[in-house]
């Protein structure tokens, strides 16, 4: 049999040095990330420079003497440093318990921190309050006029109030690095250890402490950016007991007359401390290899905790009370009672349901905005992570490192920085967006784009450059490659970025305060005005919607981004 | 059908990048119409390189490369991949996991907008050519590493290409499979008349395969020729040592006339050898002597050597022969010569089969 030319075969084209679409695409990608990223944070630092005459160092000035400034910025370092050690206390006593021991109930402590984390922080804080504030908390009620135990009741408006609700959100992050890394210890470093003589404390703290040391640090450190950069808890914990903190500063100083100079100083500073703390953190992040190099190969050595581990287990359902349950249930029992206090149970209704869905006027409006935000800066942010990531790891452009990192600089922008950017840099603009959606979508998909990033760069790291090039040489063309063989192929990856994007925009607060307006309100904000006004009923009637909301985008993106490609190729086999 | 011509090509990478190719300098090649050409030598020699800017993914830094006299490559100025027409196996087939093997094959005429009913018979007549007939459901999770291997065949044949670039395809096989596809390779080149472009570490495939062989070291060529001329003939002694076993003895010209000579070296190993152009008597030489080149004979005569050494590999034995107060040479006999350790041998060497190298400086 021999092969014979039927058709017409391509023939070789000249050389062309036009551009293609491919060139268009890259473009665009990083002309957004400069319009997203880099322009607000220039315009935030021209901002800080305008004084009344010029440019000068004057509110640098006034943010580092002021009283009001230094004591916000004690007050955020403060709450930081407690966050990160109770997380990590927390976060390692889990990891470890999970990983190494023989502890009943690891289930458990899986969905506790998943779902911890997951919630979102200003939902428990108003929860705790519930609970927990000085006159009307069901439990200080409880314990004071009912029992008779005052010494046992609780001031949740006090910097002590505040760590505990922000830990309840932050030590997922040590928890989850930790025990991944403590997955990763392969057991044969252990046992090396203990075939020369070592007691098992001792290789404890001289193997597998060392091993892990640098995950654990480094989810610290995660916590304590994510803990002082939560807008919600700060003002619905702090500001009732007269505790200040950054976030909470900026956004008083955008009270009438707004002071944008000073707002714009203070941003600075905060952004300061979120990239040096972020700087350590990828630092030690980076040390982190070798524990890696042991691959999934590792069977950990489970401790035999005996009748201990009855004790782990009751640390256990603790947390998940106190993290889960307590708000949950909190929350579900205020949104049905008529009248919330310790006889709410005798008033059972749906009214609050009923008046938030159809009475309140701004609920159906938050509700779309938040969907429909949500959806478009998810998408936005997957595949402008895509471009970005695919640039990165698939050209040779000079400067795509320089675009990475671009990429990767609003982790380091609280939420709160980012609405500051952005307002200095679209007033200063001819087209008005303040007070848009738009405004509102370009602060949610700059500030989200680094998970965009990342899991297009994780996915397209699985896919062999070959994988493509293949398809190159039979020739598709750019548009054509990605279609049908990229795209499908980091398609469960990048909708697990979408997923990662999507979850904490509906829930996004501490930038949507300074940038909504009434027709722009965002679920979130919705629930944190309500709650300022004092519909203690309804919010939490809203708050039960905010999360189920949360919980079905959860559920269709498992179902629509489903393991099937995965389990269905050898990916694996073929990324090597 | 298509030739390929390579002119001064030359490619560097910035130090330090991990992942950077090897280079490439001042490469000329000359690939005529239906040849199985290979580009052969050890990794890091720039081989790989050269493919892909024959594909089109790497621009050159200088030199041009031009298909059927049409250029195609310069530095500045690239025809993409996808405009070349060429077909590419790769070393780890790209055989893509989402696709089952109809669609992976199918890839390349839809792309061509091929009428259907070609699209059947070309598919047919390729899957049958690459006894993939029936597996067209499977996907590539579901076959085996050299039925991979016929897919990433088939997807890039069945678009008839006038060049065919193989980067490495056998590396990932088993011997035995390795051995069989070699056969099946050379027979589809002869029949498609495709001109195929291999690139291989591999000496033993390459001889076995190529019409002609293009050495490469360091991101030179070294020598390009028909394997007889390669291995026989080695232009130097990169090319010597890197094509199979080979004794490299350093030596002396004792007398120098119209190409041939008289060498000695150490051991009283005295050798009437071709030489090559430009060496006089007196220069220090290098004799390349292969050990297939070299008998051992128990009778007197000739220089003498001891036995040190012995392996059995089964075709052949293999000996080292110490030259009284000299070099060992490697030797290979037929298995039923059987020497034991510390015998005393005749050395017998086949001087025409010999190469002489100047030394280097």
């Amino acid at each position: 049999m021999s092969v014979q030319v039927i058709g017409t075969p391509l023939r070789v084209a000249r050389p062309r040095t036009r551009l293609r679409l491919e060139h268009f695409v890259m473009g665009g990608a990083i002309l957004c990330l400069i319009v997203l990223v880099v322009l607000p944070l220039m315009s935030l630092l021209i901002g800080s420079l305008r004084g009344e005459q010029g440019i000068s160092l004057q509110n640098f000035a006034e943010v580092a003497t002021g009283r009001l400034y230094v004591s916000a910025l004690k007050n955020s370092l403060i709450l930081g440093a407690w966050t990160g050690l109770f997380s990590l206390i927390i976060g390692v006593a889990l990891a470890w318990a999970v990983s190494r021991t023989d502890v009943p109930g690891k289930a458990l402590i899986q969905i506790t921190a998943s779902l911890s984390y997951l919630s979102p922080p200003f939902l428990t804080a108003i929860a705790f309050v519930y609970l927990f504030s000085p006159n009307a908390g069901l439990i200080n009620v409880l314990m004071r006029d009912v029992l008779g135990l005052p010494w046992l009741t609780f001031n949740v408006f006090s910097m002590t109030g505040l760590v505990l609700v922000t830990v309840l959100h932050t030590f997922p992050f040590v928890y989850l690095l930790a025990s991944s890394a403590l997955l990763s210890v392969d057991a044969s470093y252990e046992e090396a250890a203990q075939i020369l003589g070592a007691s098992k404390l001792r290789t404890a703290f001289t193997v597998t402490a060392p091993l892990v040391a640098p995950a654990i640090l480094s989810g610290t450190l995660l916590a304590f950016v994510n803990a002082i950069a939560l807008f919600g808890s700060q003002a619905i914990i702090g500001l009732p007991g007269r505790i200040v903190t950054l976030p909470t500063r900026i956004y008083a100083l955008f009270d009438y007359p707004p002071e944008y100079g000073l707002a714009s100083a203070m941003s600075l500073l905060f952004v300061v401390i979120t990239v040096v703390a972020l700087y350590l953190q990828r630092a030690f992040l980076a040390r982190r290899s070798y524990v890696t190099l042991a691959g999934k190969g590792a069977r950990p050595q489970l401790m035999t905790l005996g009748p201990a581990r009855w004790l782990v287990f009751g640390l256990v359902i603790l947390v998940f009370i106190v993290a889960i349950v307590a708000p949950y249930a909190t929350l579900i029992a205020v949104s049905f009672s008529k009248s919330w206090g310790l006889e709410f149970w005798k008033g059972l209704t749906l009214a609050n349901y009923k008046f938030i869905l159809f009475e309140y006027n701004v609920t159906q409006r938050a509700i779309l905005n938040s969907l429909m935000l949500a959806t478009i800066a998810a998408t936005i942010a997957v595949i402008l992570g895509a471009i970005i990531g695919w640039i990165d790891l698939r050209t040779r452009i000079p400067g795509r490192k320089l675009l990475d990192y671009a990429a990767l600089i609003p982790l380091g922008l609280p939420g709160i920085v980012v609405a500051v950017a952005l307002i200095q840099f679209w007033l200063a603009m001819p087209l008005a967006l303040y007070g848009t959606l738009a405004i509102l979508l370009l602060a949610y998909v700059g500030r989200y784009i680094p998970l965009g990033v990342r899991a297009a760069n994780a996915s397209l790291r699985q896919i062999d450059p070959s994988l493509e090039e293949s398809a190159q040489i039979l020739g598709a063309s750019w548009l054509t490659t990605m279609r049908e063989v990229t795209l499908p192929l980091i398609r469960p990856g990048l909708f697990a970025g979408w997923l990662l994007v999507f979850v904490p925009v509906i829930q996004e607060l501490s930038a949507s305060i300074l940038l909504f307006s009434s027709s722009s309100i965002t679920l979130a904000v919705a629930v944190y005005n309500l709650y300022e006004t004092g519909y203690i009923e309804p919010v939490a009637a809203l708050a039960i919607i905010n999360m189920l909301i949360i919980g079905a985008a959860i559920w269709i993106a498992n179902k629509l981004g489903g393991g099937k490609i995965a389990s269905r190729t050898g990916m694996q086999r073929l990324a090597t | 059908m298509a030739s390929i011509t390579i002119k001064g090509l030359t490619k560097t990478f910035a130090p330090g990048d991990d992942d950077a190719p090897a280079a490439v300098a001042g490469l000329d090649l000359d690939i005529k119409d239906n040849q199985f050409i290979t580009l052969l030598g050890p990794s890091g020699c720039g081989k790989t390189t050269t493919l892909r800017m024959i594909a089109g993914y790497i621009m050159p830094d200088a030199g041009t490369i031009h298909v059927n006299g049409q250029l195609v490559s310069s530095p500045g100025s690239v025809t993409p991949p996808d405009q070349r027409g060429m077909g590419m196996v790769f070393q780890n087939y790209a055989v893509w996991p989402h696709k089952t093997v109809y669609e992976n094959v199918v890839f390349g005429l839809k792309i061509r907008k091929t009428p259907s009913a070609q699209v059947k018979k070309k598919m047919d007549e390729t899957l049958a050519l690459v006894n993939l007939t029936g597996l067209e459901a499977r996907y590539p999770n579901e076959l085996s590493g050299g039925q991979q291997q016929r897919v990433a065949f088939a997807r890039s044949l069945v678009v008839e290409p006038e060049i065919l670039l193989l980067d490495e395809p056998l590396s990932n096989l088993d011997a035995k499979l390795r051995e069989q596809m070699r056969v099946e390779l050379k027979r589809l080149q002869r029949r498609t008349g495709i001109t195929f472009v291999y690139v291989t570490h591999d000496q033993a495939e390459a001889l076995a395969l190529s019409d002609q062989i293009a050495v490469l070291h360091a991101g030179r060529l070294q020598q390009y020729g028909t394997p007889q001329e390669v291995y026989g003939r080695p232009a130097n002694r990169v090319v010597a040592d890197f094509m199979g076993l080979v004794n490299l003895i350093p030596a002396k010209v004792a007398m120098a006339r119209d190409g041939m000579g008289t060498i000695e070296a150490a051991g009283g190993l005295r050798l009437e050898v071709p030489l090559p152009s430009g060496i006089n008597t007196g220069d220090g030489v290098e004799v390349s002597i292969r050990p297939e080149n070299i008998r051992l004979g128990a009778a007197a005569g000739g220089a003498r050597a001891t036995i040190s050494d012995r392996t059995f590999l089964g075709n052949i034995n293999e000996y080292y022969a110490s030259l009284d107060s000299g070099p060992t040479l490697r030797v290979q006999t037929h298995p039923a010569q059987v020497f034991t350790i510390g015998d005393k041998v005749a050395i017998e060497i086949d001087t025409t089969q010999c190469s002489v190298f100047r030394n280097n400086p």
